[in-house]
């Protein structure tokens, strides 16, 4: 299986304060892959880094075999962020069928993208009278209408019910099952076991780069929360 | 599902939107636009108002304005004073709302966060921004010829209903016009897009450009210029100074306008040339600003 993704030795600083610590990791091609960790942890900055989007002080990322922010990169990666980036004074439609022409796709592609998120019945309404879940499933769309080869999905699940919920990571598993490869991050621990490899970050450290049985299995509990808080135990216990 | 993802699967060598694809996808947006519309709209009602219905009404009720007889403002109303009567609201109250209308197209896009989804996947800043442009350029012409075109039919209907001579402008003279007022507008509408992209929001964008046109402007040119030497010729370089001399010198040496702001302290082409460098200018700063900050 080839990475999509290579982080090599990563450090980003943001202010005085440094956020990523030697971060390295791999993101496999066509898989969903969970970027998770507490509030704080770097997902977020890592993200940025993998869309290209973050000043970093040392260490290197590559991106679908380019450096991450190349001109090159610029239509094969979306980036969806937690806050829906969508116009409220038009239409699921319109704002579809705007990203499509900007991407230079037609609004097939828009309608497809649509349906792909569960949204082709609220096509005609306004964004603005949308639910938070839909106006974030609407902003989802219009990353995807660009068709990217790599989606990153900034705490996209935050917020919906757990019906959405399912549905939008079985949208996710087609996409992959497609081709596209994803880095979803989450805050969630039960999110874990969606995902086919795990990032597990924590106070900008990687605490454990896994599938959900292989960390189930190392830390001898099928919970994966407390399955975390052992690897934070463990981790504190070598740092002590 | 899988047949809906397979149709979301990987294009091979695709390319990002075409500059017309971008402008047709702005001016879509602006057409749904409330705001657009209010703002689009306003300037040539109270345009027509201003110039045409009052003074009219006026007319009719033998009112005079400052010492002028009656007719001299039905002589106001009239076809060959269309180029005047289309753009003198175009310096102050046009430009105000013009200036709004671009900082609501570059600000909006930062509070809805719009601008991280479009640029991290779509095309180049620069043509993104060219696309904007270019459509807000599209409509300001639609607007300045709707307010030709609106000013000359009610020229008409008040000639014909009082039998006054209608002698229109020749067509040089209304393409000129077109041109400058054209111009005007989009130097207002590109400072507003600059303003919108520099304070990355429409709140503070708009207030602080409603300040200048409004307030900041007047100030300078009727309380600190008559008293200091160095306003005077610092006034010469407003852009709303600039505006006014330029449709001042559209609207004639001959021709009285009574609109605030259009005073001809620069001529014509000074003004043009003015225009045409804060237009540029505003262009630059906001490519630059576009280019080279962080999408947060």
């Amino acid at each position: 299986m080839t990475d999509a993704v290579t982080v090599t030795d990563l450090v980003v600083e943001r202010g005085h304060r440094r956020v990523l610590h030697d971060l390295s990791c791999t993101v496999p091609a066509g898989r969903v892959t969970g970027l998770l960790g507490p509030s704080g942890s770097g997902k977020t900055t890592l993200m940025r880094a993998l869309v290209g989007v973050q000043r970093v002080r040392s260490g290197t990322v590559t991106v679908l075999g380019e450096p991450a922010g190349s001109p090159g990169l610029r239509h094969r990666v979306g980036y969806v962020t937690q806050a829906p980036s969508v116009y409220p004074d038009l239409t699921v439609r319109e704002n579809a069928r705007h990203f499509a022409a900007l991407y230079g796709r037609g609004t097939r592609a828009a309608d497809d993208a649509l349906a792909a998120v569960g949204l082709a019945d609220a096509a005609g309404q306004l964004v603005r009278d949308l639910s938070g879940g839909q106006q974030g499933r609407a902003s989802l769309a219009c990353a995807l209408v660009g068709e990217p080869e790599l989606l990153v999905l900034d705490e996209p699940t935050v917020g919906l019910d757990p019906l959405l919920r399912v549905e939008l990571w079985e949208r996710f598993h087609a996409l992959a099952a497609a081709g596209t490869t994803l880095v979803v991050s989450s805050h969630v621990m039960d999110e874990a076991g969606r995902c086919d490899r795990l990032l597990l970050l924590r106070e900008g450290r990687l605490l454990a780069d896994s599938t959900p049985a292989q960390l189930r299995a190392e830390s001898g509990t099928d919970d994966l929360e407390e399955s975390f808080l052992r690897l934070v135990r463990a981790q504190q216990e070598v740092a002590a | 599902m899988s047949a809906t993802a397979a149709s979301l699967a990987l294009p091979a060598g695709r390319t990002s939107g075409s500059l017309p694809a971008i402008v047709g996808a702005e001016l879509l947006k602006l057409a749904r636009r409330p705001a657009t519309w209010v703002l689009l709209g306003l300037w040539p009602a109270l345009q027509l108002v201003f110039s045409l219905v009052i003074p009219y009404v006026s007319y009719s009720r033998g009112s005079s304005y400052e010492g002028s007889p009656p007719e001299a403002l039905l002589a106001s109303t009239l076809p060959d004073r269309l180029v005047a009567n289309a753009l003198s609201g175009l310096p102050l109250f046009g430009g105000a709302l013009l200036l709004t209308l671009g900082a609501l197209l570059a600000g909006s896009e930062y509070g809805w966060g719009t601008l991280k989804t479009l640029l991290a996947q779509g095309p180049r800043r620069t043509t993104v921004l060219a696309g904007q442009l270019l459509a807000l350029v599209t409509v300001l012409a639609g607007t300045v010829a709707v307010s030709l075109a609106l000013t000359a039919g009610v020229s008409a209907l008040i000639a014909g209903a009082e039998s006054a001579p209608a002698d229109w402008p020749g067509a040089a003279e209304i393409a000129r016009g077109f041109g400058g007022g054209l111009l005007v507008a989009t130097t207002w509408g590109a400072m507003g897009v600059l303003l919108g992209t520099a304070l990355r929001g429409t709140a503070l964008a708009i207030g602080l450009g409603l300040v200048w046109v409004l307030a900041v402007e007047s100030l300078v040119v009727n309380v600190a210029a008559p008293l200091l030497d160095v306003f005077e010729t610092a006034q010469q370089a407003l852009p709303g100074v600039n505006a006014g001399s330029l449709v001042a010198a559209l609207a004639g040496s001959d021709t009285p306008v009574r609109t605030p702001g259009v005073v001809a302290v620069v001529d014509g082409g000074q003004a043009a040339w003015v225009l045409g460098a804060f237009l540029a200018a505003a262009v630059a700063l906001t490519a630059l600003l576009l280019n080279r900050r962080d999408l947060t």
